[in-house]
């Protein structure tokens, strides 16, 4: 009696499940505290595999799980004791031998005495939307690979550091998840790719080495970025020296230039290619290789190959696909990174231009200053002139008359002192002319020579000649060439005319400190070091003369010119006079 | 006596050559201006005249070419406290340049090679 009440009781039950669940779109299942299938619905049929509902029902829970693996028994046991389980988004082959994504809802099924009579489970397939789901959560891993590249490539813009995030976005785990990467960049003038920079591990060995290290260090892509950007050493790994140097000339018909030439990736297999692809991939030590092209607005820039040489997992077509669009924002990078290169290069340029259109106009200045001092003195010395020449003139004439033979001591001194007044003029007009040439480069031991070969064509018979000894080194200077030869001319005859009675003179000329130097030494007894130090400090003291008005023309000349002059020399010892100039290019061309 | 005209705006100058050439011998006269120049050559031969280039509101070298101009066999020393006006070519129609100085001697012997005497 009570078993027959049971099986009506089993009965009303499925039946009542049965009326509930057979038109739902979701799959139920009921299960037995023995564990067979009671009860399915369609859809639960076609989620397990089996062909109809009939074949289904009487099923063990223990044979289904053999197939599907989604924790069945586990959830038997657990509805027994009163408890649901859950299992999400389980991944597995049905009965049919089909790719299903599950999720399976379990429940314990109590009867009307709230007695536990069994389990009552709802099986879905997300297959679809675990696709979909699963496409989202790949295209936001690499947007946001994409917008940390980005930020790191935002504040680079020297070439070296770009190609250095770039491949590091390439290789890291948390990038592209690439073992190695290669960057080869175009070079137009010689129609060849040449290769640069690579970035991974050389061997298994190293790659364990560093990958525990990093998993260690759990760090971020962008922390990973910071820290291959401090090391400067990645040009000269033993990945880098792979490439080093490698030329691929751009009319081969490589599978590198089918790259760049079709301007799309591709995945490339060490299968059915021609002989320098082979050759490529045979050097790069791997049997299948993602390659990307780098092209801006249709230029061919370079390209990024990667692999998966240590752990040899396959390169599919989907990450091809990243690395080009890897590739496409690379292209960006290097285009800013040339055009910031041309623009500090023309800024370089502009810089110097300014430099020296400011030089040339504090040159020009100085030259109309200059040409004004000249005209001035010249109108200056042309009206003395006149007054000077009425006045030895007529001393002249004086002399000559009767009348002047008892004033002729006076007249000859007024003579005399016409004459000298003349010499100035002379030297002053000499200088004014001078001021009118141009200034140029001017090769300072010939302006010595010509100055000292004037010199000599002046002098006396009875004078000594002084010596002149030249630098082996050459001394290239700027500035006005009669202007300067007028002023070394001045201390060139001071030294002479003063003090050749007394002493030997002696010039030559040296380069020091990137200035062209010309001395004068002297050499005689303690007499002629007496004469030359009073001479000395005479023309180069306070003290006033004719002399002195040509040394200070002669001065103004030189230092105008960027130079100096002075005396040097020891307390006690010959002093000698010092002449230097500025060379040009800082004595760098001596 | 060779006669000498010399032109020159200064006083003085004109005293001083003038003087100083008639104690060498010669019948000199002297004028300021060119309109004064004009009016005694009109009215007088020279055998040479001695001129200055910077002349009071004209040019010496104007004048020199007037003076070419109407009397060619003329020789024209020009006289001159300016160096740089031996470079300029309108100068080279004169027969001799001379540089104003204390010393008269040059002028004594560029004188005597221009009238022979």
């Amino acid at each position: 009696m009570s078993s027959m009440t049971e099986a009506r009781s089993v009965g009303d039950r499925t039946q009542c499940i049965s009326a509930l669940f057979d038109e739902s779109s979701l799959g139920f299942f009921f299960a037995g505290t023995e564990g067979h299938i009671e009860y399915l619905n369609f859809e639960a049929a076609r989620i397990i595999g089996f062909n109809s509902v009939g074949e289904a029902c009487g099923q063990s829970l223990q044979d289904i799980e053999s197939v599907l693996s989604c924790g069945l028994i586990e959830a038997h046991r657990s509805a027994l004791k009163g408890r649901t389980f859950r299992r999400n988004e389980h991944r597995c082959t049905n009965r049919n031998g089909h790719f299903a994504v599950l999720s399976l809802f379990c429940s314990p099924y109590r009867n009307d005495e709230g007695e536990i009579d069994g389990l009552l489970g709802i099986i879905q397939d997300v297959s679809e939307s675990y696709g979909r789901k699963s496409d989202l959560e790949r295209a936001i891993c690499e947007l946001s690979i994409m917008a940390e590249v980005s930020d790191a490539l935002s504040s680079a813009v020297e070439l070296e550091k770009v190609i250095r995030i770039i491949l590091t976005g390439v290789t890291a785990n948390q990038g592209l998840g690439f073992n190695r990467a290669f960057l080869f960049l175009v070079n137009e003038s010689e129609s060849i790719l040449e290769g640069k920079i690579a970035v991974g591990p050389s061997c298994p060995e190293e790659a364990g080495q560093i990958w525990s290290q990093l998993a260690l260090q759990q760090k971020s892509l962008t922390e990973l970025l910071n820290d291959y950007l401090e090391r400067q050493n990645a040009a000269s790994s033993p990945l880098s020296l792979l490439i080093d140097g490698w030329r691929i000339s751009l009319s081969e018909p490589s599978i590198f230039n089918r790259v760049l030439n079709d301007a799309r990736g591709a995945n490339v297999c060490a299968r059915d290619l021609d002989e320098p692809s082979m050759e490529i991939l045979r050097r790069l030590h791997t049997e299948n290789l993602a390659v990307a092209p780098i092209i801006s607005k249709g230029k061919r820039l370079g390209l990024i190959a990667a692999d998966n040489q240590i752990t040899g997992k396959a390169i599919g077509d989907a990450d091809v696909q990243l690395l080009q669009t890897f590739a496409n924002h690379t292209a960006v990078a290097i285009e800013r990174s040339r055009l910031h290169d041309d623009l500090v290069r023309h800024a370089a340029t502009l810089e110097e231009r300014n430099r020296q259109i400011a030089e040339s106009q504090e040159q020009i200045i100085q030259i109309e200053k200059m040409s004004i001092i000249g005209e001035l003195t010249s109108s200056i010395a042309h009206e003395l002139r006149n007054p000077l020449t009425v006045i030895g003139g007529f001393a002249n004439l004086m002399l000559t008359a009767e009348a002047g033979q008892y004033n002729s001591e006076y007249l000859n001194i007024i003579l005399s002192e016409a004459k000298r007044a003349e010499s100035v003029l002379h030297q002053v007009l000499d200088f004014s002319r001078a001021s009118r040439t141009e200034s140029r480069e001017l090769d300072f031991k010939l302006l010595v020579s010509k100055t000292h070969e004037l010199l000599l064509s002046k002098m006396r018979r009875s004078q000594k000649q002084p010596v002149l000894n030249h630098s082996d080194r050459k001394m290239l200077i700027w500035g006005n060439s009669d202007q300067l030869q007028h002023a070394l001319y001045q201390f060139m005859a001071l030294s002479v005319e003063e003090m050749t009675g007394e002493c030997t003179v002696e010039i030559s000329t040296h380069v020091e400190d990137g200035r062209a130097l010309m001395r004068i030494r002297f050499t005689g007894a303690e007499q002629a070091r007496k004469k030359v130090t009073t001479t000395l400090n005479q023309f180069f003291g306070s003290s006033t003369g004719t002399q002195k008005l040509s040394i200070i023309v002669a001065g103004e000349t030189i230092r105008y010119h960027g130079g100096s002059f002075g005396i040097e020399g020891s307390a006690g010892n010959m002093p000698g006079i010092y002449v230097e100039l500025p060379c040009r290019n800082g004595g760098k061309n001596a | 006596m060779p006669d000498i005209l010399i032109i020159d705006d200064e006083d003085h100058i004109r005293k001083l050559y003038t003087d100083f050439l008639t104690r060498e011998g010669y019948s000199v006269e002297s004028v300021a201006d060119e309109s004064e120049a004009l009016k005694i050559l009109s009215e007088k031969e020279f055998d040479l005249v001695i001129l200055d280039i910077e002349l009071e509101g004209e040019s010496g070298l104007e004048v020199l070419k007037r003076l070419k101009s109407d009397h060619p066999e003329l020789p024209v020393i020009l006289n001159t406290a300016y160096a740089v006006y031996k470079s300029d070519f309108h100068t080279w129609m004169a027969d001799a340049y001379l540089l104003k100085s204390s010393d008269l001697n040059s002028m004594k012997a560029k004188v005597r090679e221009m009238v022979g005497v």
